[in-house]
């Protein structure tokens, strides 16, 4: 067993996940360091979103085990993944369409607006405004506050579902494909915000993407994933000099964007 | 018809029309504020009412209890009746069936239990009435009559409602049941707890029954079948737009002013006909309901 500063933040183990006869993921081993940013990529259909949503708790394993900051988290309900500094985005939005940006901004730090009854009742718990507009600012959305998610544009609505996981104030954050459909200039932001994420807030980040250009500028260490196994890990560098990534990913598809789903 | 009887009807109608609207606009509210969170009609709605006069009555009358006993502990029934519903036998129906369907039948299979419940008591074989708490001596609001009773059952259906509004509105509570109305997954990502969060949305849905419940007993006969009121609620909830909670409010006086008028003008006779009426016109000129707003097609 290794000592406590060397313990992966977040440690998967032999994480398995099987949709009937398919193996999705077949015996994933990933150790995320604290206060890193640690991609996972890989063709379409490598598993890579099957398992982010192991971690996030949207999914429970075949089999294997998943520790986060010293805690099993295998088993544990996906509504409790807030309270532990867990918080994700989804690929394909998942706002409330109806509300304002800042309610749903404000709704990410459901679990930070206190237990007792006067905090249950309360429509804007002390501190937790000022904590909304900070975030705000910093995704870049203060404009929009009061507009309606459903309204904004793509770009900016992927923003909001940052802005409200941040909310969360998590300190392990799961992004799934953050820079899918954005405009190079939007892509360029959301490096400069993911950086300062971890190296100000010291927030660790997980991501699942398929933009090299943002993988491989601010990855601390890359997973790559094909068909369910991993085959690959490293610094941008060396899996971009890995044979078997030229051969399983890069060599099919090109850096920029490509069509996920 | 001169002019001035029809000033009078008219009047009267509207007056009247509030009143039994304000007790359909209470269960077309409950009943919309489980399908904005659940996806399910609760056609068990009407039952839940009727069960609750009858909890009412039984420890009023029978037991002689104290009215300031009387209400919380019918209220709280009501409550915990509900929530458990949800927790108990929603849950595992929803577990082990992916398909809404089987909830919704779940809600039918809720209303004949209660009905049978209230059966097997006796209670329900002859029609009763509940003791009315407000006197019953009329006023004249302009040229229509009302009783003080009508004017106590408006105004405390109106209370209830705000009071309602502004919680889901303007609290951590309700912006959590709009959140979980919108996106469960969402809502579960930021730690909205589902399951507590849907038992607490059924439990006040059953408060809201009783309330009316207990607002109208005083002036219709109480039987077993009394529940069937709420297709009248449904009613109000289709005219309203079905996902709307001021559309419910506004469907319910419109349904109640409707029965009226045609009671009045046209024939008591008559008077069933018109909520079906309303809602064919309404859906004929408004498909989504007049607080349903814009039609869209979901994606999938």
């Amino acid at each position: 067993m290794a000592g406590e500063t060397a313990a992966p933040f977040l440690d998967v183990v032999g994480l398995t996940i099987r949709f009937g006869g398919l193996t999705a993921v077949g015996g994933l081993d990933m150790e995320v360091a604290k206060g890193s940013i640690h991609a996972l990529i890989g063709p379409n259909g490598a598993g890579k979103s099957t398992t982010f949503n192991c971690i996030s708790r949207f999914y429970t394993p075949s089999e294997g085990r998943i520790t986060y900051d010293g805690r099993d988290i295998t088993r544990m309900p996906a509504r409790e993944m807030a309270g532990l500094g867990i918080a994700r985005s989804f690929q394909n939005l998942e706002l409330f369409a109806e509300l304002t940006v800042f309610e749903n901004v404000l709704i990410g730090a459901h679990v930070h607006a206190g237990r007792s009854w006067r905090d249950a009742i309360s429509a804007r718990p002390r501190g937790i405004v000022e904590h909304v507009e900070h975030l705000l600012e910093r995704t870049g959305l203060s404009a929009y506050a009061q507009t309606k998610a459903r309204n904004l544009d793509f770009g900016h609505q992927k923003m909001v579902e940052i802005a409200r996981a941040l909310a969360i104030r998590p300190r392990l954050l799961l992004l799934d494909e953050p820079a899918a459909g954005l405009r190079n200039r939007e892509i360029a932001a959301l490096d400069r915000l993911l950086c300062e994420l971890r190296e100000r807030d010291g927030i660790t980040i997980l991501l699942v993407e398929h933009v090299m250009q943002l993988v491989m500028s601010i990855s601390d260490r890359i997973t790559v994933l094909s068909f369910g196994t991993k085959i690959a890990e490293g610094t941008a560098a060396e899996v971009r000099a890995h044979p078997a990534v030229i051969e399983a990913y890069l060599g099919r598809e090109t850096t920029q964007e490509t069509p996920h789903g | 018809m001169d002019l001035q009887l029809a000033l009078i009807f008219l009047q009267q109608g509207i007056a009247s029309g509030l009143v039994s609207g304000s007790v359909y606009a209470l269960l077309a509210l409950a009943i919309v504020i489980i399908f904005k969170t659940s996806d399910v009609p609760n056609f068990a709605q009407g039952e839940v009412f009727m069960a609750a006069g009858y909890v009412a009555l039984y420890l009023f009358v029978f037991q002689q209890m104290p009215i300031w006993v009387v209400l919380p502990a019918t209220l709280l029934a009501a409550f915990l009746a509900m929530a458990l519903f949800r927790r108990v036998v929603l849950d595992q129906v929803a577990k082990s069936a992916k398909d809404l369907v089987y909830l919704v039948i779940a809600t039918l299979g809720l209303s004949y239990v209660l009905k049978g419940l209230v059966r097997r008591t006796g209670f329900g074989d002859t029609p009763r009435s509940f003791p009315a708490l407000v006197p019953t001596d009329s006023v004249m609001i302009g040229q229509a009559s009302v009783t003080l009773l009508d004017l106590a059952i408006f105004g405390t259906a109106v209370a209830v409602m705000a009071a309602f509004f502004w919680m889901f509105n303007y609290t951590k509570t309700g912006r959590a049941m709009r959140a979980v109305g919108m996106n469960p997954k969402a809502a579960q990502l930021v730690g909205v707890d589902l399951r507590r969060c849907h038992m607490l949305i059924w439990g006040l849905s059953g408060v809201i029954s009783a309330i009316a419940a207990l607002l109208i007993s005083p002036k219709i006969l109480m039987t077993a079948d009394m529940g069937s009121i709420v297709m009248l609620a449904f009613a109000a909830a289709i005219v309203g737009g079905f996902s709307s909670l001021p559309g419910a409010v506004v469907g319910g006086f419109i349904i109640g002013i409707v029965e009226n008028m045609v009671g009045l003008f046209i024939s008591s006779r008559a008077i069933v006909l018109a909520p079906f009426l309303a809602i064919l016109i309404v859906l004929v000129l408004r498909p989504q309901g007049l607080f349903g707003g814009k039609l869209t097609i979901k994606k999938v």
